[in-house]
């Protein structure tokens, strides 16, 4: 049916006005579905969404930026819809939160179409997007987890009637058939889900091997540079090693911040960092952000992301002109489990990344040490990871990996199946 | 980077965190508040030299001493120090956050707790006696009391006694419910009986100062040079100016945990009737082995999947993946595969891997029953039938070098996850959350079976924390250092509640 995009509006805060925003974002985030400024239940295609504020900080050179307010939304294509359901559905509360910011219509000037013009020309784009599996609306993860409880349902009550534990599992299997058919709501189950279309996956695969090519080409290119460009890495390495003093965990007092996540289920993560200075560090983090997402959007986006299967959508978006990286992640479990998952199964990749930020432990060759050091790495999450005023979840007690089981099970529902495949199929329930 | 083998220097660790003491079958825990810290120092002085070191193997008493970050506080230890331990050690573990993490509400909430809560006196010093019997026990923990005033310490509610529950015929450790348990205890590497590398860990995933599962040192507090101007903390390694009050202390995470025998036995009767509405001893106990992981006798389910094999009782080197890795012998959520996955952990990962990161989150249990025996043969079938008034359960005691990595994501991620393993609403049977507003039927335990899964719903909470705080075992060389401690008047914080969290 269609794939996954993120909208991301970053707009700045008037003077003085920070405080009075975060008390009205206090409003929105205490019941972020129903809330009367800005009930997120409205937008119909959003999966996640969040308000942040990042806070006054200090660049590199120590100059001042000012604060500002980021929407982001992680939403089902295409992006026109959800931009009119936002200045139309919530168009009330976009006008009473945007009136902090900069820039935003006054009050005789507040019109769908004024708001459309303010958000698109304050929406910047992600360096980086990581969805978890393409092409899962969120009607169909609403559907599915719909369909899992009937069928735990039907199972709970049959088996407290009879005993199925002689019967092979296609008899089990063409039962529970039975008892959906009998459920008009649940027809839709008799059809396999959309999914993206083909052309859509056509063009993909073409820009993919098209971008291959294009590489390819450059091959010679890159080899007369990577040795410039490790010479380089290699210079710098050194030198910020020599620079950065270790982080201790133990100093990362973490405050109210703490006491917002560690939801039992799924949890956010927002975070911002300066990029080290000069063009070698600013040209690299590009570089490996568009490889990142360039994996991202053709290769890893199937539920697994080298063993990782619990971020929901991820996000890294370059800001104040390159000066700082904001990281947004919607992601499943604890956050200790969370980060021991980055150093345990990701920790290369985000080396590259992360390593072109200010205070990041101590990598070599980019990708090793890092986010080995486990502590330390630990002490720079937190020590980066900002407050989210209001996060919205449209399906929060889900997991990705429960998203994904109940997507097969709806897919081998119906259909002929072999004793063997089955038997497999009654495993996911 | 490899490291080698470290000499552990086991005149400074205190005992209990490199052997249970099995043969001194007898066991009390003091809890202590410091009313006057300058005769506490004074009494932690002499009280330094009475504590059982690693070094011996003691076979009639032993002591070992814990503290509270309310203790440092109250014992004068300047806020520079203090500020380098660790944050869940000095919120302490009824903190907001903790509770969240703990999943400490409802029955569980601190409020409710019998030592250790916000109603209940500060807690600030543990103090462990162990002994060969209850006599020698009695004479021991008088002759220890006996300091105590002078000491400037008062004792917190009655002492907290132990009970060694053993299986008649085999006289293996059991726990109240009637199950086979402690089997399963991580060997710490380079001390003691070496054994299956999966089970193997790294001393400094238990004790500060050597490497942990990372091969590297986990944060431990040190202390200005200035600080310690007698010396009696070894310099620190590799911070110049610092010494080491941190090296071969551990992280003692205690927990008092009653025991509902009655409510356990009377859930599985109901939902094990027969046709007729008959009990069906067999099934309650195949059902109940089903959620522990284990039969009665000790033997996992993953070796013997249909009875009970006494055979089998002590068995400790299996994993789940080659054998079971749908949970049809072993449920996916039962408690033995929650607390401890092994090399089921990550299906995704190979088996080496998956042990790697499991053995990250290991804990070091020294915990013992306390209360009577519902019934003295610890028979299971005895045990279902039995008069279960009166109070019993586990004082659960462990240890970890990092309590946020090791002892809290074990209850987190594991115990009170519903989404363990993918699966959807369980938490753990035994001891997991059943108050959570989060999910909508927290109390579910899922049967994985061919054809088709069985469950039961509406599992009871069995298992109630009714008190608890995490402890600092230092080395015994920063034990004296406590004792030595001089503060400026500036330092001295006192009242004695100072440290904790509202």
């Amino acid at each position: 049916m269609t794939h996954q995009v993120a909208l991301t509006v970053l707009a700045k805060i008037k003077p003085g006005e920070t405080e009075n925003l975060k008390d009205l974002l206090r409003i929105v985030g205490a019941d972020v579905e129903k809330n009367e400024i800005f009930p997120f239940v409205q937008l119909s295609s959003v999966h996640f969404a969040r308000f942040v504020i990042l806070d006054e900080a200090k660049n590199v050179h120590n100059q001042s930026i000012r604060p500002s307010l980021v929407f982001a939304s992680n939403v089902d294509a295409p992006l026109g819809d959800h931009l009119t359901e936002l200045v139309t559905h919530t168009g009330e509360g976009l006008d009473r939160i945007y009136s902090h910011c900069e820039g935003y219509p006054g009050p005789g000037q507040r019109t769908p179409s004024s708001r459309l013009n303010y958000l698109r020309a304050h929406m910047v784009p992600s360096q980086a997007f990581y969805v978890n599996t393409l092409g899962r609306t969120l009607e169909q993860v609403h559907q599915e987890a719909k369909l899992r409880d009937s069928l735990e349902g039907i199972l709970d009550r049959q088996q407290a009637e009879h005993d199925w534990s002689g019967w092979d599992a296609r008899r089990v299997r063409a039962a529970i058939q039975g008892f959906i058919k009998e459920q008009p709501d649940l027809r839709w189950a008799e059809r396999p889900a959309a999914g993206l279309t083909f052309g859509w996956r056509l063009k993909e695969r073409i820009r993919f091997f098209l971008t291959l090519l294009v590489l390819l080409v450059l091959i010679p290119v890159f080899l007369l540079v990577l040795p410039i460009w490790l010479a380089l890495l290699r210079y710098h390495e050194k030198k910020d090693a020599a620079e950065e003093s270790h982080l201790q965990l133990s100093s990362q007092t973490r405050g109210t911040l703490a006491l917002h996540e560690d939801h039992l289920v799924q949890n956010q993560f927002s975070a911002v960092g300066n990029v080290k200075p000069g063009w070698f560090r600013a040209l690299t983090v590009r570089g490996l952000l568009w490889a990142l997402n360039f994996g991202f959007r053709h290769i890893f986006n199937r539920g697994i992301l080298t063993g990782v299967d619990t971020i929901h959508f991820a996000q890294w978006i370059m800001i104040d002109e390159g000066q700082r990286i904001l990281f947004l992640s919607n992601y499943d479990g604890s956050l200790e489990s969370y980060m021991d998952d980055f150093i345990n199964k990701v920790a290369r990749g985000l080396n590259a990344v992360f390593s072109n930020g200010v205070g990041y432990p101590k990598t070599n060759w980019l990708v090793l040490e890092g986010a080995n050091d486990e502590q330390a790495f630990k002490a720079f999450l937190y020590k980066h990871q900002i407050p989210t005023q209001a996060w919205y979840t449209a399906y929060g007690w889900l997991t990705a990996r429960n998203i994904d089981n109940n997507a097969k099970v709806r897919a081998g529902l119906y259909g002929e199946k072999e004793e063997q495949d089955a038997a497999m199929w009654l495993q996911r329930l | 980077m490899e490291s080698t083998m470290p000499d552990l220097d086991l005149k400074d660790i205190q005992g209990l965190i490199v052997r249970g003491y099995g043969k001194l079958e007898v066991a009390c825990y003091i809890l202590l508040e410091i009313q006057d810290g300058e005769a506490t120092r004074r009494w932690l002085v002499t009280l330094a030299d009475q504590i059982t070191s690693a070094e011996t193997r003691p076979t009639h008493t032993s002591l070992n001493v814990a503290f509270t970050n309310a203790s440092l506080v109250a014992l004068g230890l300047d806020a520079e120090t203090l500020a380098t331990f660790p944050n869940e050690f000095t919120e302490g573990m009824t903190s907001e956050r903790r509770r969240i993490i703990l999943g400490d509400h409802g029955e569980n909430a601190p409020g409710k707790w019998v030592w250790g809560g916000p109603e209940t006196p500060p807690v600030h010093i543990l103090l462990m006696l162990f002994a060969v019997d209850e006599p020698t026990l009695e004479r021991f923990s008088e002759s220890v009391s006996h300091g105590f005033s002078s000491g400037g310490v008062t004792q917190i509610g009655e002492t907290l006694t132990s009970t060694l529950l053993r299986d008649a015929q085999t006289g293996y450790s059991k726990e109240h419910f009637g199950f086979n348990d402690a089997i399963s205890q991580p060997l710490i590497e380079g001390i003691g009986k070496s054994g299956s590398p999966a089970n193997t860990v790294k001393a400094g995933e238990f004790i500060l100062g050597y490497p942990n599962e990372y091969d590297l040192l986990t944060e431990r507090p040190t202390v200005r040079a200035q600080r310690d101007p007698q010396g009696l903390l070894p310099e620190h390694p590799s911070e110049s100016g610092a010494h080491d009050i941190g090296s071969n202390g551990s992280y003692l995470v205690f927990r008092q945990l009653y025991q509902d025998v009655g409510r356990f036995w009377q859930f599985l009767d109901d939902v094990t009737r027969d046709a007729n509405g008959n009990s069906d001893p067999e099934a309650q106990v195949r059902l109940a082995a089903k959620m522990v992981g284990r039969w009665p006798s000790g033997a996992p389910l993953v070796r013997t999947a249909e009875h009970d094999n006494p055979e089998l009782g002590l068995e400790n080197d299996f994993g789940y993946r080659d054998m079971d890795s749908l949970g049809h012998r072993c449920p996916l959520g039962a408690h033995i595969r929650r607390t401890n996955p092994r090399d089921a952990l990550d299906p995704h990962l190979g088996p080496q891997k998956t042990l790697a990161i499991n053995n990250r989150h290991r804990i070091l249990r020294r915990g013992r029953a306390y209360g009577q025996p519902v019934s003295a043969s610890m028979r299971i079938e005895d045990i279902m039938h039995a008069d279960t008034s009166g109070d019993r359960g586990l004082h659960f005691i462990c240890f970890n070098a990092n309590i946020s990595r090791q002892f809290e994501f074990v209850q987190q991620t594991w115990i009170n996850n519903p989404k363990f393993a993918g699966l959807y609403e369980d938490t753990d049977p035994l001891i997991g959350d059943r108050a959570s507003r989060e999910i909508r039927q927290p109390s579910v335990f899922t049967e994985q079976a061919m054809p088709v899964r069985r469950r039961v719903t509406n599992l009871p909470q069995v298992v109630d924390v009714r008190g608890g705080a995490y402890f600092f075992m230092p080395g015994i060389r920063a034990v004296r250092y406590l004792g030595s401690l001089k503060p400026a008047p500036h330092d001295i914080p006192l009242p004695p509640d100072a440290g904790r969290m509202p």
